[in-house]
């Protein structure tokens, strides 16, 4: 398995929408643009700046997020590795939409974070 | 330390009050069934998980080893970043910086995410006294707050809360009634928390880890509210045990490979965040501010001497969910705070052992979870550890000293052990009657005294 499969195996599982070289059209979705994503767990990697917004993934109910496939790590591992010391001022990496079992152990999701998460893959280049 | 003193009867009075409510005994049994299933579940598919758990043993213990080398140089590397770094002696000082800092910033309202450290300092109560609101925003450590109670599980501090009894405490606070449905409560509080993110001043995290290198510090949750907090209000004040601290981020990556798959059974939670600094030049939010507390609060107490291993825990609460006796008891009969091995361990080893007295004793000895621990810390032998100091110490009762003193005399010698057992067939009739038989009788039968040990009968 590439590590693009994987990572539409893993970020699926976890309940993000996948779709592929466009954006779906949606009102009022919050747009970021992940650094990377991680194969192994789904996960996209957002990292603050001028450009980027913290509140644009948190606060809408629907955040759409654009994803390089040739940005696809293995891991955590290559993560930390390929950022180095340089870190953002804040950097998240975000797996699936907001969830909580906090009442009688059921999944619940949307809780504080966006309720929908949508990863649009763009081919490399 | 108001917050981690605990009588020696609080135990057995909570203890007693659980044991005897049947919706606590199912919710306890319920809740914990599921989270140890899933960390096993989750450990059995992580390749090379031993030697993983081996791996983040010795980053932890090395951080130890020179834990003020840590703190030293997280401080350098934060304050390179334009971050604030306060270290608190004591749960006071601690609470005292928090405090003041919301008092200049004149802050009628703090956004909380869940920090077991703000609740073993008693920050809110301290923030009341300079005019602070502090919410809590953790959905299950809302509701507590709403209802007026202390987490009782790590990860799960409203475990032992119903679907109704929520409705009700959420309906009290918007004047609407809400149906005690599970997307009905969320939404509601989803609505009430939102407010609180956009109007606090201050916001209080704790913090899973830090980075020495970098400065940074990391925290998860899979609600998100850690993100909200620390990244809407100007001030972020992050309240983080000296402990917590990891060299380097490729460290950050191995223990953050433990701990959701060890608190939750996910492979990662939702956020993960590492925060590195406040807002940089050009970005458009972000705290302004950010200030770190680092609290010792009994800590160098135990980085001498044979307890040092338990600084090594991440509160990932996998031991609370093995434990027979937390199973039952549930987190309240511990502390306020902190709860099930972890919980029997590290209490006594900050207040004393005279202050918490009855928690060494809150364990079967199983090694349960011992072998749950992901940083692989001998739990169950630093509470016959701390048993062993409580008998040193002379802390235990005079009668205890004076009847294991007869009684290892007794069972050292054969004549002895054959009198006692002759004794206690004879006096067999009346076990069920008196002192701790009577006790154990109370719902169940008292089994026979064998005539011989290997004779069963």
């Amino acid at each position: 398995m590439t590590l693009v499969e994987e990572f539409v195996v893993n970020a699926e599982a976890v309940g993000c929408h996948i779709h592929r070289g466009k954006a779906p059209e949606l009102p009022d979705a919050g747009l970021s643009e992940a650094l990377y994503g991680l194969a192994d767990t789904g996960s996209v990697v957002l990292a603050a700046s001028p450009a980027e917004p913290r509140a644009n993934s948190l606060l809408p109910d629907v955040h759409v997020t654009l994803l390089r496939e040739d940005r696809i790590l293995p891991g955590l591992d290559e993560l930390f590795a390929a950022l180095g010391a340089d870190l953002p001022s804040a950097l998240a990496i975000v797996t699936g939409p907001s969830r909580s079992a906090d009442i009688e152990q059921k999944l619940a999701v949307g809780v504080h974070g966006p309720r929908e998460v949508h990863v649009v893959l763009l081919p490399p280049g | 330390l108001p917050e981690l003193v605990q009588p020696a009867s609080r135990f057995r009075e909570i203890a007693r009050g659980k044991l005897g409510d049947a919706r606590i005994q199912t919710a306890l049994d319920e809740s914990t069934d599921r989270l140890r299933t899933h960390r096993e579940d989750a450990w059995a598919s992580l390749p090379g998980v031993e030697e993983l758990r081996q791996r983040a043993h010795e980053i932890r213990m090395a951080v130890i080893d020179d834990l003020d080398g840590h703190v030293a140089r997280f401080t350098a590397a934060l304050e390179a970043r334009g971050g604030h770094v306060y270290f608190a002696r004591t749960a006071a000082e601690a609470s005292e910086y928090v405090a003041e800092l919301c008092r200049r910033r004149g802050a009628k309202l703090a956004a909380k995410s869940q920090s077991m450290v703000s609740e073993e300092i008693g920050l809110n109560e301290a923030l009341e006294r300079v005019g602070t609101k502090a919410v809590e925003t953790d959905l299950g450590e809302y509701i507590l707050q709403l209802a007026g109670e202390h987490p009782v599980h790590i990860v799960a501090p409203a475990i032992e809360k119903t679907a109704g009894q929520v409705a009700e405490l959420l309906s009290a606070v918007g004047g609407k009634r809400v149906p005690p449905e599970l997307e009905a409560l969320t939404n509601a509080a989803r609505t009430q928390l939102r407010e609180t993110f956009l109007q606090a001043e201050v916001g209080i995290t704790g913090a899973n880890f830090g980075v020495s290198e970098t400065g940074s510090i990391c925290l998860v949750t899979n609600e998100g509210n850690a993100r909200l907090v620390s990244s809407l209000p100007p001030v972020h004040v992050a309240i983080m045990g000296m402990e917590r601290l990891l060299p380097t981020t490729a460290d950050l990556a191995v223990l953050l490979k433990l701990l959701a798959r060890s608190g939750t059974g996910q492979k990662i939670t939702v956020y993960t965040t590492v925060l590195t600094g406040p807002r940089r030049a050009g970005e458009t939010d972000g705290p302004e501010e950010l200030h770190v507390v680092i609290l010792d609060n009994g800590r160098t107490n135990l980085l001498r001497g044979r307890y040092r291993e338990m600084l090594a825990c991440i509160r990932c609460g996998a031991c609370l969910n093995v434990c027979p006796v937390y199973r039952k008891t549930g987190g309240a009969a511990y502390s306020d705070v902190y709860s099930g091995p972890m919980g029997a361990v590290l209490l006594p080893l900050l207040v004393g052992l005279e202050q918490a007295r009855s928690l060494p004793h809150a364990s079967s000895l199983c090694g349960a979870c011992t072998a749950a621990c992901p940083v692989k810390i001998p739990l169950h032998e630093l509470l016959l550890d701390l048993r062993r100091d409580l008998v040193a110490e002379r802390v235990a009762p005079w009668w205890e000293r004076v009847g294991f003193t007869l009684w290892s005399f007794a069972w050292s010698r054969p004549w002895g052990y054959r009198m006692t057992t002759r004794l206690a067939r004879l006096g067999q009739p009346l076990a069920g009657l008196v002192g701790p038989g009577r006790v154990w009788s109370r719902g169940r039968a008292l089994p026979r005294f064998a005539r011989r040990y290997r004779d069963g009968r």
